[in-house]
């Protein structure tokens, strides 16, 4: 396997990092595991946003959609593609269509089969029905059709070769839902109570406290990569919406929950002692601030260049998340990222000198009266919301406190504004007009994530998600190049070249990683996060005695 | 005769030895009003300066409060919070005031339907609790200052409303205001130099208890994430963000939480104190 350096370096990172119940799984030893396994039971995990619905495009939606829908694939520690609902698959030689092999008698929980027009129907669902926008933009430039070609084998085909196609439907956004079910029930019912194959259903959702997810006994389908063979060994999960970091972690060292994700770091230290611990670094572009490059200071690049310059944010990362989360300096996608670029990483290191003579040069050179840099009159002024709680965390906003003073000495008046998540879904802060610079992640498996993010917008085929506003067809052409690439060592390199692209134009503010971290009980075992992007998996765990 | 007698104008005058509290309540009143008018005399540090070498710091002498996850100096930010948090208080209940006063006097002087229109109007935003009202002001406007001085004051206006109205109406039966009536005083005149005057007197106590109230309201916004913008450090902005080290840090929670307990004792024991003496030379 051709694997550049630096991704083995990034994988082993993760894997490192992956300590407790991760490594702790997989042996037969009940001794070792210290204590009896018991059947039955209820986990009570506390988890730190409520989505508006249990499936959709969003990271938290995925981490509880995965209990409840089976993918037709999923990714092992070593990155590699498994099966899951599929037990086999072929590519045809010209990369542009991909052949699945169903496993036979899946039913899901409404008890219509998981069919080849199921899943069929799941992609047309997807892609042209609105059913999940991630699951749309990440097959979107090259997804043709899907049909099924007998009940076991469905057929995708695709425009053009695209290699991470596989990785990239190993998310929670490609789970499987029972077609009668999307197509007979409300919109309400759909939200709230998806109809899958999974190890769970959803038996009620109390909005504000908590999803009551009950085991599925007739579950057939669990994936390559599970810890046992069999439905869920507890009988019920209890997902809890506890926003609040503190009492989050209260309530797992006050044995109220056996699970709690998102640990505040500064409890991290006491978590590894007293708990079975994950720190999983997720995949994908990191938490980063867009920076608006079409109105404001950051149209001048000389002007991006200083505020990256301009900050120590590898020190105010360290501290704010008291060494535990990593500093990330690639802005496009963070270390835990296939074909990460390292070099990238390294630009922009602090250095205030550098960015107070880029501002001179860029002709910021007057000061007003509170010390800010001035040009024509106008002051070096940046509105820079961030999404608390949603995004960034408390221990997060520290550490924007922290730049922002730093900001401050070289002439930058940033004003923070913390928005809520119900104002970040109604679009308070999105559009040209609305930031000069904002925080955002987007997790994914596979660097073609660059192209949702960095795609050109034009009036023609518009993309919301390029919310740096950042048109340049060069990097488009490296990034597309590198998705229908079907040498992966060119992909590698082009990929690499993409993100080295966004970095020299400094289009991308980069901060840290997007992490999960969880502590869970000592009596509760195999309890671990799947690879794409650390879903949390729930079917295979049990208690001891 | 008696009855038109004016009623004495009090006399403001504590007797410092027989109240110690109230000289503490003072002492703590003049520092922060000295923290808020000017900061810099109490502290030499800035409330922004970053300091990550020294972060999560025990109080000890050079910091007597101990630092922050960022490392600056807490008793500096508590110095400065003092202005937002005095500010906010002092404006709501400015706010809460004159739109008590407004409602107030139009009900009580006007009577008949403008007095039930008012009155049953009052009954309806006062069945709220005013931190309601300001959470939906808020989730309206977006956090900031001014719009927590809005939320806090319109919400504890309608109470207001509902004693000047009270008090308007009691003071309007009373004999000076009939005599003076009677006199033949032009009823603007009347309501200038007798109605108004007693009907807001014991208003004033009120007002300084509401001062109290209104900073602890406002921390409680900012507690919530729903107050001011970092890195402000207004009192309830510090103890949202000391929250995280309860139990590794105590002084980021605890102290923050300790001065505005004495700040409210203190603006509340003047009050009563006030009360005492308006009342007592009332009656």
């Amino acid at each position: 396997m051709k694997t550049p350096l630096h991704r083995l370096l990034a994988l082993g990172a993760t894997a490192v990092l992956a300590t407790g119940t991760l490594t702790a799984c997989g042996s037969s030893d009940e001794s070792a595991n210290g204590g009896t396994p018991v059947k039955g039971g209820t986990i009570v995990y506390a988890h730190e946003q409520e989505p508006p619905c249990i499936f959709g495009g969003w990271i938290q939606q995925a981490y509880i959609s995965r209990q409840v829908l089976d993918g037709l694939v999923t990714l092992d520690d070593n990155d590699q593609v498994q099966p899951w609902l599929a037990t086999a698959w072929k590519v045809s030689p010209d990369g542009k269509t991909y052949t699945f092999t169903l496993k036979d008698g899946v039913k899901f929980t409404d008890g219509t089969p998981l069919d080849a027009e199921a899943v069929a129907y799941n992609f047309d669902y997807w892609e042209n029905k609105g059913g999940n926008s991630t699951a749309k933009v990440s097959i979107d430039p090259y997804f043709k059709s899907a049909k099924a070609i007998d009940a076991t084998h469905v057929e995708i085909t695709l425009t053009h070769p695209y290699t991470p196609f596989l990785t990239l439907i190993t998310q929670g956004y490609f789970g499987i839902q029972s077609p009668t079910a999307l197509k007979n029930r409300s919109a309400k019912e759909n939200c709230e109570q998806p109809i899958g194959s999974g190890g769970f259903t959803v038996a009620e959702w109390k909005h504000g406290q908590e999803v009551i997810l009950k085991k599925n006994p007739n579950y057939t389908s669990w994936p390559a990569t599970a810890k046992h063979q069999g439905p869920a060994i507890v009988d019920e999960v209890q997902w809890k919406f506890v926003p609040d970091g503190v009492s989050r972690y209260a309530s797992l060292t006050t044995g109220q929950t056996d699970v709690v994700y998102d640990v505040p770091t500064v409890n991290w230290k006491e978590a590894e002692s007293k708990f079975d611990t994950t720190l999983y670094i997720t995949p994908g572009k990191p938490v980063s601030a867009y920076i608006n490059t079409v109105k404001g200071v950051f149209t001048d690049k000389l002007v991006r260049q200083a505020f990256s310059y301009g900050a120590d944010r590898k020190s105010a990362v360290e501290a704010g998340f008291h060494g535990v989360i990593p500093y990330e300096g690639n802005g496009a996608v963070s270390q835990a990222t296939p074909d990460y670029n390292a070099d990238a990483a390294k630009d922009y290191a602090y250095d205030p000198d550098k960015a107070n003579a880029l501002l001179d040069q860029a002709g910021w050179t007057g000061r007003d009266s509170d010390g800010y840099r001035t040009k024509n009159g106008k002051q070096l002024f940046v509105k820079f919301p961030y999404p608390a709680g949603a995004v960034i965390n408390t221990e997060g906003a520290v550490v924007l406190q922290v730049l922002q003073e730093q900001w401050k000495k070289i002439g930058f008046n940033v004003k923070l504004i913390p928005a809520t998540q119900a104002e970040v879904f109604a679009g308070k802060y999105s559009g040209p007009d609305a930031y000069d610079a904002s925080p955002f992640y987007w997790t994914s498996p596979s660097p073609s994530i660059l192209w949702i993010v960095w795609r050109p917008s034009t009036e023609a085929n518009p993309n919301g998600n390029n919310q740096s506003f950042y048109n340049n067809d060069e990097l488009a052409r490296v990034i597309d190049e590198a998705n229908t690439s079907t040498d992966p060592a060119k992909a590698s390199e082009l990929y690499q070249q993409a993100q080295q692209i966004i970095s020299d134009n400094a289009v991308t503010l980069p901060l840290y990683t997007q992490n999960s971290t969880y502590a869970a009980a000592k009596d509760l075992k195999d309890f671990w996060l799947e690879k794409s992007q650390g879903e949390p998996v729930f079917a295979d765990a049990y208690f001891t005695k | 005769m008696s009855a038109l007698t004016l009623p004495a104008r009090p006399a403001i005058r504590f007797d410092l030895r027989a109240r110690p509290g109230t000289v503490l309540a003072l002492l703590v009143v003049a520092f922060l009003v000295l923290a808020a008018l000017v900061p810099g005399l109490l502290t030499h540090r800035s409330p922004t300066a970053i300091d990550l070498q020294n972060n999560l710091a025990h109080p000890s002498w050079s910091h007597p409060f101990g630092t922050d996850d960022a490392g600056r100096d807490l008793y500096t930010r508590v110095v400065y919070g003092a202005r937002e948090s005095l500010g906010i208080g002092l404006g709501a209940t400015a706010l809460a005031m004159a739109v008590a006063i407004l409602l107030g006097f139009t009900a009580g002087l006007a009577g008949g339907w403008v007095d039930v229109v008012i009155t049953r109007a009052l009954e309806v935003v006062f069945a709220f609790p005013v931190l309601l009202l300001a959470l939906l002001l808020i989730s309206i406007r977006g956090p900031s200052v001014g719009t927590v001085i809005v939320a806090v004051g319109l919400g504890s206006a309608p109470g207001y409303a509902r004693m000047v109205r009270g008090q308007v109406r009691s003071v309007r039966q009373s004999g000076y205001v009939e005599a003076a009536g009677a006199l033949g005083h032009r009823r603007t005149t009347v309501i200038r130099r007798h109605l108004f005057p007693n009907a807001i007197r014991p208003l004033v106590a009120v007002m300084t208890l509401g001062v109290g109230q209104s900073i602890v309201w406002a921390s409680g916004l900012a507690f919530l994430g729903l107050g001011v913008s970092p890195p402000s450090s207004e009192w309830g902005a510090l103890l949202d963000a000391g929250r995280q080290y309860i139990t590794t840090s105590w002084w980021l929670e605890i102290l923050p939480g300790l001065v505005i307990v004495l700040v409210a004792l203190a603006v509340t024991s003047l009050g009563r104190t006030l009360q005492h003496r308006l009342e007592g030379a009332a009656r």
